[in-house]
């Protein structure tokens, strides 16, 4: 352990130039833009992830909420792909930055506050007061209904960022638990390395299910306001 | 080669340090490798399949349409040589339309013999009529003048003789007897 063990979590610079853009747009040349009428494999079975994944995405919504598709099904797999991109070693995962996931969250959010708020104004403010409460409760619903809104965003951006900075840092204790322990007790370097196995099949399934997570969360929240 | 020959130079120098990232990026390598090995060809085949639909379902368009085209040429041969053979049609047509013209005329024919006939059944009879209203006429005429004719002296002479000859045959049909 020759540097803390934070050091995977700072700002990627390389002879001092911020390349955390590059790092951000890397993924997007692992998806080619299927051009022909019968592509090849990759494409082809990106086509059809794609389709089943939008599929079930967007049954739920009515016409004005699938013209949200485009931005929930790239939300997906932008989060998808660098969160399984940054597994491997020495790579940087953008989505352990809370500034990031902020910068997705709060504006995706607001979105579609602002458009239940323009289009169904009675219906926005009716959620704020769930129904059938007792009249001496409703000032204090009111206020706990307006928390739990505001706090939407917040939550969104945090649960991201601390799934997979903690599942980061799991990893890299553990392995530097494998690293040291293998001098010491080879047989339990042995079984951290097992376990280390484990965590990363964990860690390769929370990487798609908080993609999964997010967009499923900002798709209902798009429900409720269309 | 290259590759043993850098990784050794690598790690002798510790330019590339061995620390938990290595070991993680092990686990990693092997559960891809392993995943690849295990369900590569069956991706690969799903992959290969999809295309194969897809180029199916056009192909099946375009034979379809091909399949479309054909026929077409088929049944406009066929409409050309029923083209063909309308005169036959034409033909029946004229002889059907001339037997009923034909017998048409024979059954007119036949009605005006038919009465033709009767009329001259009727001036036949008519004759045969006036012949036997004739004939009886006379009959009753001459029977008529030969009883006025026949007085009552020649009736008694008459039936005189008749006695006389009447005894004169009697008498020889005993005599046969």
């Amino acid at each position: 352990m020759n540097e803390n063990l934070f050091a995977s979590f700072t700002t990627p610079m390389m002879m001092g130039v911020p390349i955390v853009v590059l790092i951000i747009i890397f993924p997007s040349i692992l998806f080619p833009s299927p051009n022909r009428l019968i592509n090849n494999r990759l494409a082809t079975v990106q086509q059809w992830l794609i389709q089943l994944v939008s599929k079930h995405m967007l049954s739920i919504h009515n016409y004005k909420g699938q013209t949200w598709a485009l931005m929930l099904m790239s939300l997906i797999l932008f989060i998808g792909s660098t969160n399984l991109l940054g597994l491997l070693p020495h790579s940087f995962t953008p989505t352990t930055q809370l500034s990031m996931n902020l910068g997705m969250a709060i504006p995706l959010w607001a979105g579609t506050v602002v458009m239940g708020f323009r289009h169904k104004t009675k219906a926005s403010l009716a959620h704020f007061l769930p129904q059938g409460t007792p009249l001496p409760l409703i000032p204090m619903l009111v206020i706990i209904e307006t928390i739990s809104l505001f706090i939407q965003p917040v939550a969104l951006a945090v649960r991201l960022t601390a799934n997979i900075t903690a599942g980061h840092l799991l990893i890299h204790l553990i392995g530097g638990a494998t690293l040291v322990l293998m001098n010491i007790n080879p047989v339990t370097a042995l079984i951290t390395f097992i376990i280390l196995i484990l965590l990363t099949i964990l860690e390769l399934a929370v990487a798609l299910i908080q993609a999964y997570v997010f967009t499923l969360l900002v798709s209902l929240y798009l429900h409720d306001n269309t | 080669m290259l590759a043993t020959g850098l990784t050794l130079y690598l790690l002798s120098k510790e330019i590339y340090v061995i620390n938990h990232e290595t070991i993680s990026g092990a686990v990693v390598l092997s559960l891809a490798v392993y995943g690849i090995k295990k369900y590569g060809p069956a991706v690969a085949a799903f992959a290969d399949r999809l295309m194969e639909e897809e180029l199916a379902r056009f192909e099946s368009l375009k034979g379809a349409y091909i399949a479309g085209c054909e026929k077409g040429i088929e049944d406009e041969k066929k409409q050309q040589w029923r083209v063909e053979g309308r005169h036959y049609l034409f033909d029946a047509k004229r002889n059907n339309i001339a037997m009923i013209l034909e017998a048409n005329y024979r059954e007119r024919l036949l009605t005006a013999s038919r009465e033709v006939k009767k009329k001259l059944d009727y001036q036949v009879a008519l004759q045969q009529l006036k012949r036997s209203m004739e004939r009886d006429h006379m009959i009753n005429w001459v029977e008529q003048s030969v009883w006025q004719s026949v007085t009552a002296q020649q009736e008694k002479e008459s039936i005189a003789k008749c006695i006389l000859d009447l005894k004169a045959l009697s008498k020889t049909a005993q005599a046969s007897l």
